[in-house]
């Protein structure tokens, strides 16, 4: 808004925008309950009959009426599309048939329960994902939800009713929603209803379902929903303000950021922020601080199912590597303008809060500056504290542990005989340095137990009286425990800093193996190559099988063609629907992900900001999921893959479109030619023809020579227009196979000089090749063309009577072959046009269309050579093909 | 042969090409008859008895290879063929399914008809003379020796295979792969830069100048011919 009251005009048309394109794309109404029973079905069906009143083509995908008697026949008056039979385990399970909805293509589709999860082996793993695909498909969606499925409620309603909610849909769906309709009644009425066996419980969870219908937790319910309908009419209303002149409140400039870990309890922080932001309308972001400890399977895939949460909720993610996890924050907040932070209230740690200077909490808000800090209790009422030696287990499989023990074993036994030299105080620094080398060599568990193990050990059989955990002196009793507490500390410290430096390893070679990916690209020639070299690389780092598919030019998937780039044969029909289906929608899917997750590979999409270019397929060796850094990684090639492939298509409709240019020049010349070129030595042709006609004409023998020489000087120059012009298109089309042999530059010469024949008898020809030059690979028939076209031009060019000299000179492992002239020679500035397509010097005689030339350069090109001109000192022009010269094979001894 | 004149059958769609090679021909004193198709040129070729046929490629009905393989399944005489490509594996396979000479369109009288009188002349003599002489050159292939003007030049026992190949077929093309496996056996396929090295080396010992050879004739891509 701005001050003098007048709206934005960026959000006016924003608002006018998102009006117009919700106004195009297909619309999505969704009927809100505050639990089961409340009629959102039977609201649903009532406002379908209406509009099939009204002449709209209406279709049942999926309704249940749980043997409702009003509601059956309600749903009975509708069309029903036929339900998708899957088998799952031996049990057909019936599930929405998703194709036939966007094969039919009615204008409106009911979809019952939108929280339902499919069954597997179903295209989506969520029905909400049905549904935005047939939304996506411009057909409109009825839909029914209860607040309880709401992602962001999810937690707040377990905790009403304490019944767990497995199916959530994320609140992003009411976004796209063009109405909600909440389905009110009142909590008692809704009793009423259970009592008279009007509400269906579902088949198990009868107990769990009587949970929920006591009168408190339904007004509570109640209160959530109508609380979600409210925020929804508020942010119409603004909008609808910012439209109208009526100023509302002032936007506010917030922007949030929570911090996510791989606890559980992130999933609730990460809710509680989206509520705060859609509130605010504020944008948000989740970030990650990697602290380079390594974790668990299990806290990875908590992790990533935090992030994708985050995701969904509309989170901007960030992804941050820092072993200071307050100072990342900070880092990252100011980079981004956050003004708020959330974060969860910390697990206590004595030790390391000691170490770093309080809980992150305190230096958090301690350092913030202006940024405020929201801390969200956590679920439940005691703090998240993964108990330790779960931890430890975690870090390091029990094979280290054994290494250590066997370690510090053999140190113990090598200080029973140093003991006797240095007194037992001294093999106390030994064990030190022992938890020293364990904690870089190994990780933190078994440098723990180093640590205690050693202290313990040390007392028992060194620290008199041996062979007893009792310590005589007092000053011992001091050295023991500083040992304690000194070697616990280095060890951790010796380990954080090696895991720290792990981390930077990993993300080195992430740099490393984008760097390398850019490398491949940037020294690959061709696209088929960097592919294949990408294709290879990612599948070692990995540890899997990496593939990709491309477009076609109409911009179809070649699913066929995955065979080329990829070292498996081919995709089976099922991977190939997937490919496809992520393809056209733009979306990941298969393996880890939520759509299509049967699938074997993951497939991920080539998208620039213009278009999707094809599809990176990765298959995994093991069935592990991806870290995130792997993810990560993988992301990022992609799109690197998709920058440079389109930049390949690019170039590739280019060239196109410089050959169409090109063949459209050649259709002009052609015209031209026709009536110049062709239009020339045909008149000479029909001239000559009437003259023979003329019996005066004919009896005269000396006069039919004449004209018989004329026809052929005519007909010669009608076949050179056609050669020249066959050969542009041969050259230009790009499907010339060169057929390289080894020649003589001897019979190249001979060859070219007798076809020329006449052609040269104005000039003197004089061939100057030394008699000991190798052979040469090339295509005899267009080398014979591109040296006629240069002797033909030195003829043009130069006046009669004058010299052509043909030379030929080796010049380390290149053939030097000359045309020099005695000519005028090519102006100085033109010298870098003449080879260039139609180009003719100007004011030079008539006769050629200017392709002669650039054939040359063609030819010479293809056989990886080059061809130049300059002016000779003496005059004239020389005009030089390079061809590269190679070891002439051998030849079988002379038999004597 | 109870009729003097040697008689020439002409296969070829175009009239304007036909009326041509039969002014030509006729002036020549040849007796000649048209076919217009490859079926039409099948059946005069069985009724006229030629002695020599010139196949046009580009037939409306029969693709013109196809004409020659039928003739070559009941005769030998030769067959001249006339196309308008450049490309040389067409040649070749043309060389190969029995053609005795081509001639790429656009071409004049006067080789057609020097090209005519050479596969005339040599199938009528077959090998019944070892001894070939053209200008300056004599060679003779029994008593193997090769004549410049009046000096005796020495040949090596391969350029004299490599020569001597080429005059049992005078004035035939005869190609790259036939000249390899005659002279170098069957394992030298594909080695053209054998036969490069061993023409450049025969050209320098028999042609007067050998950037303007007048005995040994290449054929771009296809092969030699002696003349």
């Amino acid at each position: 808004m701005t001050t003098d009251g007048r709206p934005d005009p960026d959000a006016l048309l924003r608002a006018i925008g998102e009006q117009e394109a919700r106004a195009k794309s297909a619309t999505l109404r969704i009927f809100l309950g505050m639990s089961a029973g409340v009629g959102k079905t039977y609201a649903m069906l009532r406002a379908a009959r209406e509009r099939m009143k009204e002449g709209v083509d209406v279709v049942i995908g999926v309704v249940e009426t749980h043997g409702r008697v009003e509601t059956m026949a309600l749903a009975e008056s509708l069309p029903v599309l036929a339900r998708k039979k899957i088998e799952y385990k031996g049990v057909v399970i019936q599930e929405m048939d998703l194709d036939a909805i966007l094969e039919k293509k009615p204008k409106l589709v009911l979809v019952d329960e939108l929280a339902h999860t499919n069954a597997p082996g179903s295209r989506h793993q969520k029905r909400y994902q049905d549904v935005l695909e047939i939304l996506d498909a411009g057909i409109d969606v009825y839909t029914t939800i209860n607040v309880q499925h709401l992602e962001s409620r999810k937690d707040i309603v377990e905790q009403i009713t304490g019944v767990p909610i497995r199916e959530t849909v994320p609140d992003s769906i009411l976004e796209r929603a063009t109405q909600i309709e909440l389905i009110d009644i009142t909590p008692n009425d809704l009793l009423q209803r259970l009592k008279e066996g009007k509400v269906y419980l579902g088949d198990k969870a009868e107990q769990a379902a009587k949970n929920f219908f006591k009168p408190n937790s339904l007004t509570a319910l109640r209160e959530i929903a109508l609380r979600v309908t409210a925020e929804r009419v508020d942010q119409e209303l603004q909008q609808f303000n910012e439209l109208t002149q009526n100023s509302g409140p002032l936007q506010t400039n917030e922007r949030l950021m929570v911090a996510v870990s791989h606890s559980p309890h992130s999933e609730r922080l990460i809710r509680a922020t989206r509520r705060l932001a859609y509130n605010l309308e504020a944008p948000w972001i989740a970030i990650h601080v990697d602290t380079g400890v390594p974790l668990s399977d299990e806290d990875q895939a908590q992790l990533v199912k935090n992030i994708n949460l985050a995701r969904e909720l509309k989170a901007k993610v960030v992804t941050t590597t820092d072993t200071d996890v307050p100072s990342a924050l900070r880092r990252i907040a100011r980079q981004k303008n956050v003004t708020q932070i959330v974060v969860g209230r910390p697990s206590r740690r004595f030790i390391k809060d000691v170490i770093e200077g309080g809980t992150l909490l305190d230096r958090l808000v301690r350092e913030s500056g202006e940024i405020d800090v929201h801390v969200i209790r956590q679920a439940g009422d005691s703090t998240y504290r993964p108990p330790l030696i779960k931890k430890i287990e975690h870090f390091s499989d029990p094979f280290k542990y054994w290494n250590t023990f066997c370690f510090l074993f053999g140190i113990s036994f090598v200080s029973g005989f140093i003991e006797p030299l240095l007194g037992y105080r001294a093999v106390g620094f030994i064990f030190l340095l022992a938890v020293l080398c364990v904690g870089l060599l190994s990780t933190l568990g078994p440098t723990l137990m180093a640590g205690v193990l050693s202290a313990l050990v040390w007392n028992y059989f060194f620290i008199p009286p041996r062979f007893t955990f009792v310590i005589r002196e007092p000053a011992d009793v001091i050295l023991i425990l500083t040992y304690l507490v000194a070697a616990l500390v280095t060890g951790f410290l010796t380990n954080r800093i090696r895991s720290h430096e792990r981390s930077l390893r990993e993300r080195e070679d992430r740099t490393n193996a984008l760097y390398e990916v850019a490398q491949d690209i940037a020294t690959s020639r061709a696209k088929d190559e960097f592919l294949t070299k990408i294709n290879s690389r990612v599948g070692r780092l990995l540890d899997g099988e990496c593939g990709v598919i491309l477009r076609s030019q109409d911009g179809k998937l070649l699913v066929s063609e995955y065979k080329v780039y990829s070292p498996q044969p081919q995709l089976s029909e099922n991977e190939q629907a997937v490919a496809v289906w992520s393809f056209e929608s733009g979306k990941m899917a298969g393996w880890s992900t939520d759509t299509l997750s049967e699938a074997k590979g993951l497939y991920i999409p080539l998208k620039t900001p213009d278009e999707t270019v094809g599809i990176l397929v990765y298959r995994p060796r093991t069935m592990r999921k991806l870290n995130l850094e792997q993810e990560n990684m993988l992301f990022s090639i992609a799109s690197q893959l998709a920058v440079s492939l389109e930049r390949h298509f690019f170039e590739k409709r280019l060239r196109e479109s410089d050959r169409l240019k090109d063949s459209e020049k050649i259709h002009q010349t052609l015209l031209n030619s026709i009536s110049h070129e062709m239009r020339t030595p045909l008149t000479a042709v029909m001239g000559t023809a009437t003259a023979l006609d003329d019996e005066t004409n004919s009896k005269n023998p000396v006069y039919v020579r004449a004209l018989a020489s004329q026809l052929l000087d005519a007909s010669d120059r009608l076949n050179r227009v056609v050669e020249n012009l066959l050969d542009m298109s041969r050259l230009n089309s790009g499907m010339l196979a060169l057929n390289l042999e080894w020649h003589d530059i001897h019979d190249l010469i001979g060859v070219t000089l007798k076809k020329l024949g006449k052609n040269l008898d104005q000039h003197s020809v004089v061939v100057d090749i030394p008699d000991e030059l190798p052979l040469v690979q090339m295509d005899f028939r267009l080398m014979e063309h591109a040296l006629s076209n240069l002797l033909l031009n030195a003829a043009a060019y130069s006046p009669k009577g004058k010299t052509i000299r043909i030379a030929a000179q080796k010049v380390n492992a290149t053939l030097h072959l000359f045309v020099e002239d005695e000519g005028p020679g090519v102006p100085e500035e033109l010298l870098d046009k003449v080879f260039e397509k139609f180009f003719r010097v100007p004011g030079t005689p008539t006769g050629g269309v200017g392709l002669g030339l650039s054939i040359v350069k063609n030819i010479a090109e293809i056989h990886k050579g080059s061809a130049s001109v300059q002016n000779r000192t003496e005059g004239g022009a020389r005009f030089t093909i390079e061809l590269p010269l190679t070891d002439t094979p051998s030849v079988p001894e002379e038999k004597s | 042969m109870i009729d003097s004149k040697l008689r020439v059958l002409v296969i070829d769609d175009e009239s304007a090409i036909r009326n041509i090679l039969r002014i030509s021909l006729l002036n020549q004193e040849y007796e000649v008859a048209e076919a217009d198709t490859g079926q039409a040129g099948l059946t005069k070729a069985a009724e006229f008895h030629p002695h020599l046929v010139i196949l046009d490629l580009g037939l409306p009905d029969i693709n013109g290879i196809e004409v020659l393989k039928s003739l070559r399944q009941w005769t030998t005489i030769p067959v001249i063929i006339l196309t308008v490509t450049d490309d040389e594996t067409t040649k070749v396979a043309l060389l190969d399914a029995g053609a005795d000479d081509y001639l790429t369109k656009p071409f004049g009288t006067p080789e057609l008809l020097a090209r005519v009188r050479v596969s005339l002349r040599h199938h009528n003599e077959a090998e019944a003379t070892p001894i070939f002489k053209s200008g300056d050159l004599e060679v003779d292939i029994l008593k193997k020796y090769v004549k410049v003007g009046s000096n005796l030049v020495k040949l090596t026992a391969t350029e004299f295979d490599l020569l001597s190949v080429l005059i049992r077929n005078q004035g035939k093309v005869v190609s790259q792969e036939q000249l390899l496996t005659r002279v170098w056996g069957k394992n030298s396929t594909g080695q053209t830069h054998y036969l490069r090295i061993y023409v450049a080396q025969l050209r320098k010992k028999i042609e007067e100048d050998s950037a303007h050879p007048i005995h040994i004739l290449t054929e771009p891509g296809i092969g030699y011919r002696i003349v």
